[in-house]
């Protein structure tokens, strides 16, 4: 019997999780890093741009039908969305809806690892992540579109709530699903309200585990690149229902914070 | 603030392609290595940590003496250590090759 | 620092005496009012102190507050259009929030504007406060219109003033050389307006407690939009090409054209 390794996908660059998603030989990046489409904002603020901005969008198949992915890569700045990296996933998902309409439909994954809009691009962001909700809620009228948050970061802010619009959301056991982060919280409302090196606790609160038992995802995966893959080409072929956008049952928000927690079967 | 150093160096031999390696994260750095088109090797460093040209320069020598390819290279850095930085030059050489 | 009052203000001048919507929380507002003999559902989320979460009672965009804003816009009769009032200082900051969710909360607020322009209701937006982050995405932002006051108590940003001061651990002084240096950074609403971000902007008198006369070019500049119903059904996409973005969003124009060249080579 042979012993198969799982081959971690949350190691891989966001360049390699679009390559390990598509079909073997079907990768062709767009816009890629030679063409040099990189930010002009950032070096007046000190920091050295990245010559794909951190989003990778590769053509390719999946299952052998015509597909995208969009990749965040969560080393630089955190993987946080600033106006090249907003408008590479806006206009996917404008292309996949027109593709849809014209009856040649491409599956489009948007392989989220980030910590939200970039703050030195902060409002060129926000209007292209106005135009990603809008774009994922029109591609979804015609055919599923998967979110797959299985990095190191996880997802946040902005395009948190964004991911949440998806129709099949697939998380990872190490992957957090949250809007504010941790130090954000603990920054703005204190260290008892949230203390941000309480890791295990902040995995408690936002990790995959609970999102996929709260039902706020279609599938819980280990990070494995073989078991990604088939779970990303099931959300095409068998899409699940992800229940509407309403509120789930909560506990009382008046209970003191940890009684809230065990409330939600959440240890504090 | 960011600085911008210049390097260039002579070469006798070509690479097939291009390669890209790395990323732009703390103690990291990302190269972009391309063809030259006139037979010298140009290199463009951008750092978000100043004050290293000495360095830069010996790294970069070291690396043109033992590879004498005609190359344009650009490396955005963020901090990445003299053996950081060659262990990527070799990376994306080794990929152009 | 003290809740804002201009949410509340601006919703009671603009809806008139219409009543409100009963069933929603306390934190958000919504009535059907009639401008020009046009329907229009108002909406605003306002300070709640009584909030039954505690990091919410000051006018953030917290769980009650966006799923109660997605019941109010998703209830809107057929043929009305939709005013978004904004004046929200941001998220709500909990654990709690956390736990239960936020991002989903935002997300159906956002979902039901979509779903609501995209099914024929124009959706407007006025900005009279501040409009931070993933509270103007879910609560404006899918406008296909956007007015602001022209008055510097309006903020447009992703992070509160003070939050981007500790996370760059910049001065005051530099943070203003960055904003005239990068435009995106800027908070004030005039460079915003620069990015093709805002279609009007108002010069009033009092941005608190409106004047007749504040009230009444607004009442003039929606009733122009809702006789061109063209207007509030554009999809956030279409800002790209307004006149501003042709300079300011040169970039992210350059993206989308580059994409569909490349997309099937």
């Amino acid at each position: 019997m042979s012993l198969l390794l799982a081959e971690s996908f949350a190691e891989r660059s966001a360049r390699d999780r679009a390559r390990a998603l598509l079909d073997a030989q079907s990768f062709r990046e767009l816009l890629d890093p030679f063409q040099r489409i990189a930010s002009p904002y950032l070096e007046a603020q000190g920091v050295v741009p990245q010559s794909d901005d951190g989003t990778v969008v590769a053509r390719g198949t999946i299952g052998g039908v015509r597909a995208c992915v969009v990749a965040t890569d969560g080393r630089f700045l955190g993987g946080s969305i600033g106006e090249i990296g907003g408008a590479k996933i806006a206009g996917a998902l404008e292309l996949a809806r027109r593709d849809a309409e014209r009856g040649t439909p491409t599956r489009l994954v948007l392989a989220l690892d980030t910590g939200g809009i970039r703050l030195q691009e902060a409002n060129l962001a926000i209007l292209t992540v106005s135009e990603i909700c809008d774009g994922i809620v029109a591609l979804r009228e015609l055919m599923p579109v998967v979110a797959l948050i299985a990095g190191r970061v996880g997802v946040y802010g902005g395009l948190s709530l964004s991911t949440a619009l998806c129709s099949q959301i697939i998380v990872s056991e190490g992957a957090r699903v949250g809007l504010n982060g941790p130090d954000v919280v603990e920054t703005e409302s204190g260290i008892d309200e949230m203390d941000s090196s309480d890791r295990p606790l902040i995995w408690r609160v936002t990790g995959g585990q609970l999102r996929f038992r709260q039902g706020f995802a279609t599938e819980l995966v280990s990070d494995d690149v073989a078991v990604i893959r088939a779970a990303v080409e099931r959300a095409f072929e068998e899409p699940r229902e992800l229940g509407p956008l309403v509120p789930q049952p909560f506990p009382d928000p008046r209970l003191e914070r940890d009684a809230f927690l065990r409330a939600m079967e959440i240890e504090p | 603030m960011i600085e911008t150093l210049t390097y260039e160096f002579p070469a006798n031999e070509g690479v097939r392609q291009r390669a890209h390696v790395g990323v732009v994260a703390s103690g990291n750095c990302e190269i972009l290595l391309e063809p030259a088109v006139d037979g010298r090797s140009a290199i463009v460093v951008r750092t978000s940590v100043s004050g290293f040209g000495g360095t830069w320069q010996a790294v970069l020598a070291r690396f043109f003496a033992r590879n004498p390819v005609a190359v344009q290279i650009e490396i955005n850095d963020f901090g990445a250590t003299p053996a950081v930085v060659s262990l990527r030059l070799e990376q994306a050489l080794e990929s152009a090759r | 620092m003290s809740a804002s009052v201009r949410g509340r203000a601006w919703f009671e001048r603009l809806t008139a005496g219409a009543k409100p919507i009963a069933g929603l929380p306390a934190s958000v507002l919504a009535a059907d009012a009639s401008i020009d003999g046009h329907a229009v559902r108002a909406v605003a989320v306002v300070p709640d102190p009584n909030g039954r979460f505690p990091r919410a009672r000051n006018g953030e965009m917290g769980i009650d507050e966006g799923f109660g804003l997605a019941t109010a816009v998703n209830g809107t009769p057929a043929g009305s259009a939709i005013l978004a009032i904004v004046d929200v200082p941001g998220q709500s900051f909990g654990t709690r929030e956390e736990a239960v969710g936020l991002q989903r909360a935002l997300a159906a607020s956002t979902n039901a504007y979509i779903r609501a322009r995209r099914s024929g209701h124009p959706v407007l937006a006025l900005v009279v406060g501040k409009a931070i982050s993933g509270a103007f995405l879910c609560h404006g932002l899918q406008a296909g219109w956007i007015g602001a006051l022209d008055d510097a108590g309006i903020e447009v940003h992703v992070m509160s003033e003070a939050a981007v001061a500790r996370v760059t651990r910049m001065e005051r002084d530099d943070l203003a050389r960055v904003a005239r240096e990068v435009p995106a950074t800027a908070r004030d609403i005039r460079t915003f307006a620069t990015l093709g971000g805002i279609d009007r902007l108002f010069p009033v008198s009092n941005p608190s407690a409106p004047s007749d006369a504040d009230v009444a070019a607004v009442v003039h500049a929606l009733t122009e939009v809702l006789r061109n119903p063209r207007l509030g059904l554009r999809d956030p996409i279409e800002r790209l090409d307004a006149p501003a973005a042709l300079h300011a969003r040169a970039l992210a124009r350059r993206v989308r054209d580059e994409l569909r060249a490349q997309w099937d080579a």
